[in-house]
């Protein structure tokens, strides 16, 4: 079953701290959206493998935008 | 059998659980953290040990057979309960390093006092820049705590090459003197343990406390015996005043002043002679036995308990990078008794939390800043921007101003976790109110006669590091600690380089010139801005009474908490409290 994880706010992406086919854990982190000033540390929600990203580095992204699928 | 409890045992006996375990992902990306941490650490102690070891060697004072400040404080004061204080102020960068003084609180004999000595190995304890307002600060500490005062005095007076830093002006040497004299008004003992030679200021520092102890080698008096006789003043020494100068200084035999064949046998100012330095010590043990003090059982509201979680986390939880948000409650579960929390309000104002913990049994409150973007809030920005944790809106403002009152109103003496980047801006914030709610807070914790403590946990910035209580609310704030990541500045380098030189790039620009030389400054200025905002350059300027390891940031809040509870001014009866009550509705 595939998770999809979304973007909490609007931002910029910072930094992505994992790559396509990775195993992580739940809370592990996943990338860092940029926001208000912030780097706001976006966790996976469950266990799984990284099996999409969908964004870059420096990507504008909005609010709910899908940026991790985790399988 | 009689049957006993701690009062108002259903709010207080268990509230509700806080934090919980880190995770291995936390843990392992808490290392690079650690290595921050440690490094701030680093330098903050080899501070600390260039402060113990100013002026001369410790065995040069030990092998004329006295003991140095250090030595007697650890004679005196009972084990494991010293928090020092100003160990690193030194304003004017004296060229002693320090300002002359060793303070901070401890446990004498069980019993909470203030503690401040002169540092014996710096030109025998003289008056030094800077001195002046660290007794002046630690004498506020027992002014607001209402616990004895407790002075080692070894004082040679005056640094006569630097008078100027010293004798005139309103918060001067000589104001101490008038310190002690309104602490004894307000019917706060000070103890002295006087030691060495101490003239003139150093006379008056004898004089001044309530209870005067003297090691038998002591002396106090208006003047001492350096000014000797013979010379003839002309305005100027010439070679003809310097030989009458050698002359009468090597004639001179006179005793020094004020010995205690005088204060005790004639005047009878020393309550005692004692023949060894300890002696004095174990006076000043006596007397401490007599201070005012109650039962702690008197207060607590529940038996004391350590944190579930270890101290040390906080290393981990607490970002050393300043963009990082965090959960306050993970550091909140490790400072507080059994990490038990009862929140007030936590659905109004999140941008803040408030509300009662224990410390070491004691009822305390607690207010500090959430951190983290908080979606759907302000709700004047009607969507126009997110909340921002370490930032303060509107009901986070009221929220702290009415749980500042109740606290008064319940005697519950309040600890801040500072971590802030300031109040909200703009036309939206202003229609808000903003300016006049943060005005507001100010003067909710002036009207509030309760104790206070705050911790810089990491940011102090803006008007928002003075509304929560920071070391400005002079009559409230007890002391205040920063930490290994405190950073206090009036707004980020790169914001203020930005105010100030928007408008030189924008004509330089215009006009053809080279943008280059101002982005240098810049720069330049950013970079002052960093070295200025960092703890080791805080603790030395005043900006924090310490730097406190997170690790050691409950040692210092069961200190705070045992002396707000050891003579309290005021006394709200537990049963009668309003807080818990308006927490659980």
């Amino acid at each position: 079953m595939s998770t999809e994880v979304t973007a909490p706010m609007s931002g910029n992406i910072y930094e992505i701290s994992v790559a396509v086919g990775d195993d992580v854990k739940a809370e592990d982190e996943l990338l860092i959206l940029e926001a208000m000033k912030m780097e706001n540390p976006i966790y996976a929600p469950v266990d799984g493998k990284v099996t999409e990203i969908k964004v870059a580095v420096d990507d504008a992204v909005e609010a709910n935008a899908v940026l991790i699928i985790l399988d | 059998m009689a049957r006993k409890q701690t009062p108002l045992r259903p709010y207080f006996e268990k509230m509700s659980d806080i934090g919980k375990e880190l995770s291995e992902a936390e843990v392992k990306r808490g290392a690079k953290n650690l290595e921050a941490v440690a490094e701030q650490e680093a330098l903050i102690k080899a501070e600390e040990t260039r402060v113990h070891e100013a002026g001369i060697p410790a065995e040069r004072v030990r092998s004329r057979g006295s003991m140095t400040i250090y030595d007697r404080l650890d004679y005196m004061v009972d084990a494991g309960t010293w928090q020092p204080l100003h160990s690193l102020y030194n304003p004017t960068e004296n060229e002693e390093g320090c300002t002359g003084v060793v303070s901070g609180m401890g446990k004498i004999e069980g019993r909470w006092a203030v503690i401040i000595g002169f540092d014996n190995k710096v030109m025998a304890g003289a008056w030094i820049a800077g001195q002046a307002e660290n007794i002046l600060m630690i004498t506020d500490l027992a002014k607001r705590l209402n616990i004895p005062l407790v002075w080692l005095t070894n004082c040679s007076g005056v640094k006569l090459m630097e008078q100027e830093t010293v004798y005139a002006g309103r918060r001067s040497s000589g104001a101490p003197f008038f310190r002690h004299a309104e602490l004894n008004k307000l019917g706060i003992p000070i103890l002295n343990a006087i030691y060495g030679t101490n003239p003139a200021g150093g006379g008056y520092q004898g004089i001044s406390p309530t209870i005067l102890l003297a090691h038998e080698g002591a002396n106090i008096a208006v003047g001492g015996a350096g000014i000797v006789g013979g010379m003839n003043p002309k305005g100027e020494i010439d070679l003809e005043g310097a030989r009458a100068l050698i002359e009468g200084t090597k004639s001179f035999h006179g005793k020094t002043p004020g010995r205690a064949e005088t204060h005790f046998d004639a005047t009878a100012y020393f309550r005692e002679v004692h023949e060894t330095e300890e002696g004095v010590l174990d006076g000043i043990k006596d007397y401490m036995r007599m201070m005012p003090a109650f039962d702690a059982a008197m207060f607590r509201v529940a038996e004391p308990a350590q944190p579930k979680y270890p101290l040390e986390d906080i290393n981990l939880i607490l970002p050393a990078n300043q963009k990082r948000p965090y959960d306050a409650m993970q550091i909140l579960a490790r400072l507080m008794d059994n990490s038990e929390f009862m929140e007030y309000r936590p659905d109004y104002g999140p941008e803040v939390f408030t509300g009662i913990a224990k410390m070491d049994g004691f009822p305390v409150a607690v207010i500090g800043n959430n951190q983290g973007i908080i979606a759907d809030y302000p709700d004047y920005a009607d969507g126009e921007y997110p909340g921002v944790g370490g930032k303060h809106y509107r009901q986070g403002l009221i929220k702290q101003s009415e749980f500042v009152t109740l606290c008064g109103r319940d005697n519950l003496p309040i600890i801040w976790l500072q971590d802030t980047t300031g109040i909200d801006v703009g036309d939206a914030a202003e229609e808000a109110e903003l300016l006049a709610l943060g005005q507001s807070l100010v003067y909710s914790i002036e009207q509030t006669d309760i104790p206070m403590m705050c911790v810089i946990l990491r940011k102090g910035q803006a008007a928002a590091h003075y509304i929560m209580c920071g070391p400005q609310a002079n009559n409230n704030n007890a002391f205040t600690l920063g930490t290994p990541l405190t950073e206090i500045c009036v707004m980020h380098g790169e914001t203020a380089a930005a105010a100030s030189y928007a408008r030189r790039l924008v004509k330089e620009d215009d006009e053809g010139r080279d943008i280059q030389p101002v982005v240098d400054k810049m720069n330049q200025m950013i970079d002052d801005y960093r070295a200025k905002s960092e703890p080791a350059y805080g603790a030395k300027m005043g900006f924090v009474d310490e730097i406190v390891s997170l690790s050691r940031l409950r040692g210092y809040m069961e200190a705070f908490a045992g002396a707000n509870y050891q003579n309290p001014k005021s006394i709200t009866p537990v049963h009668q409290m309003l807080l818990p009550r308006a927490i659980r509705g």
